[in-house]
């Protein structure tokens, strides 16, 4: 028996050490099967009839949940009815393959006309080269901007270029439990400290008398927090140039120190518990064992959806002496990539979700709340519930913002993950804020060099 | 003369078979191909095109969105000298392999001998057994396990029932690797139905001869059924020390590699540098550097199985 086994175990082995680099190895095989389909629509396009516009074909990327999903193509059907001679074909998923996908398309010239782009990675596709500039489409008036104002639209600017439209503008806010504000008598209003918020916390807990009970979920947003925190101190996370970090240590010292007083006096569940909602998929906030938690002011409609509770938004703690550090940004945007073969029928399709009354009656904020003010004017009477509050709310944050920093470089997704680890050592109180700030600082650098 | 060309035709005729039967081979040869070449063509594709791509990428910076640019060895030298979160994935790693492939064999051989017993029904069981492996990866098993393992999960009201404390099984540090240990030891099927068929081969008259000699029950195992074992012992440890070294999917699943890194195994880390970062050639470079790690430990596996591994047909080495 041995010999043979001998040699059948030998291949066996050999394959699967194969097979494991082959695994580990760059994806060019899993790339989009959509290709054919675009080869034969630039076909089309070819064949076109000379009575009015040619037929074409455009590619439409995007992200979300199946509510997102359902609302978007009811509104490719609606934009079908209006171009007819352009059809739409939709590439969808959730978050989580979205940017594997859309980086393997990337690496086969294959990206869909129209990309769904995030804040965090605009600037490495703009830097590669990936993204249209959009400004003879806005001068033409294919995508009209007329009623949109500049704020909306400060990030998606570099330099002269406009590289992105925003899909619907958002904050970054706080998400409280109303009912629970009444029933112990707390006035959460702008214009509270972070010593406030600490106080507050533990008032709450106190007179909870819970011991699952925190006040505040950090929900793992912290970095996001400190980005606001660094700007009230009239600093930048990143510098202009985007090659290096723009803040002073001792700032982020004081950060970290009121992060890991919150955890360790009670004020904030620990990272475990923390997590532990989050990979089950649900919120403190909306079970009601948190009063407050971090959020992106478009996530209310959310999780006022999952709970009895009646929820309300705040901004984030102002910070004594300090500057406003809110601002104004797209929750989300869409790009022309380079690799569109039919720019304008792709630039129409971007004005439509910008424009489009009838549009945006679908969609209903889903993305944040519309950046053109015809389109909230439109929409305002028609909203209500937690939808209502992230309108209202992007009007009271206008009052505590200053610009918007330029976007993040290329590479923030690896500083934000350093982030995060360091801030996890910190509530695990393994690191002292002192050195936890070091290690950021050296492990930033280093990526951002 | 009639007897020269006798002799040229029968030459001749040589000549014509040989090349017929040459003809035929390469047909059969061809045949022989054609039917492999689905196989063939796959893994020329699929494995080795991608592992020469693999290969040249380790040696330069690619992030997917512009194209490759050369850097020589600089990967393998940062990888190895200058990136504590690969000294930390490599040391996750090898404490995994090294504890819960053994830990794995044992509980393996130890049910492949209860089910070794011919009694009625242990087929059944051996499939029971069985199913783990098959549902050890999946999502759902990944959530049994967080809500199991969880703060206010089953474990933990065993633990406090017991009158202890509990723990955070997943969320500590301290703990969270040996949760996903157990959860890979806890598919131990294939290794046993591997030492279930090892055990079966085992010739009775030895343990008869062995019961006549008066030997008991633990003299037997100890001097009969592991030095039998031995090859199939081999086979099962080289398997599974490579299956463990790959373990991608638990820690992914069920911690993300965290808390504070403490199950941060060595694929998930490559996985976060590829598809999270984007850089593939550094990537790349660490799938070699871990090629080079399996081959290097599979071959001490090898040279010393010449001392403990035993085969029947080679009278006792």
């Amino acid at each position: 028996m041995n010999i043979k086994f001998g040699k059948w175990f030998l291949v066996t082995m050999l394959v699967f050490i194969f097979a494991l680099v082959g695994c580990s190895n760059n994806s060019d095989e899993t790339s989009s099967p959509t290709e054919n389909d675009e080869n034969d629509s630039t076909e089309e396009t070819g064949t076109g009839t000379d009575a009015g516009p040619e037929d074409v074909t455009i590619r439409v990327a995007w992200w979300g949940g199946q509510e997102r999903h359902d609302r978007t193509l009811e509104v490719i059907e609606l934009f079908e009815a209006e171009y007819p001679h352009i059809t739409v074909e939709p590439e969808y998923t959730g978050w989580d393959g979205y940017w594997e996908r859309l980086s393997t398309q990337a690496a086969g010239s294959n990206l869909p006309d129209v990309i769904n782009m995030d804040n965090s990675r605009l600037n490495e596709y703009y830097a590669n080269n990936l993204l249209v500039d959009l400004t003879p489409f806005i001068e033409e008036g294919l995508i009209n901007l007329d009623d949109v104002d500049d704020v909306y639209q400060d990030i998606n600017v570099f330099g002269d270029e406009v590289i992105a439209i925003s899909l619907g503008a958002n904050a970054l806010g706080i998400s409280f439990n109303r009912d629970m504000a009444e029933e112990y008598g707390i006035t959460f209003e702008p214009g509270y400290t972070y010593e406030d918020l600490y106080d507050m916390m533990l008032e709450i807990k106190e007179a909870k008398g819970d011991e699952e009970f925190f006040g505040f979920d950090l929900a793992n947003a912290e970095y996001e927090m400190f980005f606001t925190y660094a700007r009230q101190h009239g600093q930048s996370v990143y510098n202009a140039e985007g090659n290096g970090l723009g803040f002073e240590e001792q700032t982020l010292v004081d950060f970290f120190t009121w992060v890991q007083t919150m955890v360790k006096d009670g004020a904030a569940p620990s990272h475990d518990i923390t997590m532990e909602y989050i990979d089950g998929g649900n919120s403190m906030l909306q079970e009601g064992s948190a009063f407050a938690q971090m959020a992106a002011s478009n996530q209310i409609i959310g999780h006022a959806a999952g709970t009895d509770y009646e929820l309300g938004l705040n901004i984030l703690p102002t910070l004594e002496g300090g500057e406003h550090g809110n601002w104004i940004r797209p929750s989300m945007s869409f790009s022309i990539s380079s690799h569109a073969q039919e720019k304008e029928a792709a630039a129409l399709f971007i004005d439509f979700f910008t424009n489009s009354l009838e549009a945006n009656e679908i969609l209903m904020a889903d993305r944040g709340v519309p950046v053109s003010q015809a389109v909230r004017d439109h929409l305002a009477p028609l909203v209500d519930g937690p939808v209502l509050e992230t309108f209202e709310f992007l009007e009271l944050v206008a009052e505590y913002s200053r610009e918007a920093d330029p976007l993040s470089p290329p590479g923030e997704t690896e500083v934000r993950g350093s982030f995060l680890r360091v801030v996890e050592m910190l509530k695990y109180d393994r690191l002292t804020p002192e050195e936890a700030a070091q290690q950021f600082i050296q492990e930033a650098s280093a990526v951002l060099n | 003369m009639a007897k020269l060309e006798e002799v040229d035709s029968s030459t001749n005729l040589q000549a014509i078979h040989d090349r017929n039967l040459k003809k035929k081979r390469m047909k059969e040869n061809l045949t022989g191909y054609a039917i492999i070449s689905p196989w063939l063509i796959g893994f020329l594709a699929l494995v080795i095109g991608p592992m020469i791509a693999s290969f040249y990428l380790s040696f330069t910076n690619y992030n997917l969105l512009s194209s490759a640019q050369w850097t020589g060895i600089d990967n393998y030298v940062n990888i190895l000298t200058n990136d504590g979160r690969f000294r930390q994935a490599l040391t996750v790693t090898l404490i995994f392999v090294f504890v819960s492939t053994p830990l794995k064999l044992l509980f393996a051989l130890f049910l492949a001998m209860l089910f070794n017993t011919g009694r009625k029904g242990t087929s059944v069981f051996t499939t029971i057994y069985y199913i783990p492996s098959i549902i050890g990866g999946s999502v759902a098993i990944a959530v049994v396990w967080r809500i199991l393992f969880g703060r206010n999960g089953a474990v933990n009201e065993f633990v406090q029932a017991l009158g202890f404390s509990g723990v955070n099984w997943i969320g500590n540090p301290d703990t969270a690797l040996s949760v996903l240990i157990l959860l890979v030891v806890w598919q131990f099927g294939s290794p046993m139905i591997i030492f279930l068929a090892g055990l079966r081969q085992i010739p009775q008259e030895l343990y008869e001869a062995a019961a006549v000699d008066g030997a008991s029950a633990f003299t037997k195992f100890m001097k009969i059924t592991i030095p039998l074992l031995t090859p199939v012992i081999f086979f099962n440890l080289v398997m599974q020390t490579i299956g463990a070294f790959m373990t991608f999917t638990q820690a992914y699943l069920i911690t993300g590699g965290g808390p504070m890194d403490s199950t941060l195994f060595y694929a998930l880390y490559l996985y976060e540098v590829a598809f999270e970062y984007l850089r593939m050639g550094y990537a790349s470079a660490m799938a070699w550097i871990l090629l080079v790690l399996i081959a290097g430990i599979t071959l001490v596996f090898f040279l010393s199985s010449k001392y403990w591994v035993y085969y029947e047909s080679e009278g006792g080495r």
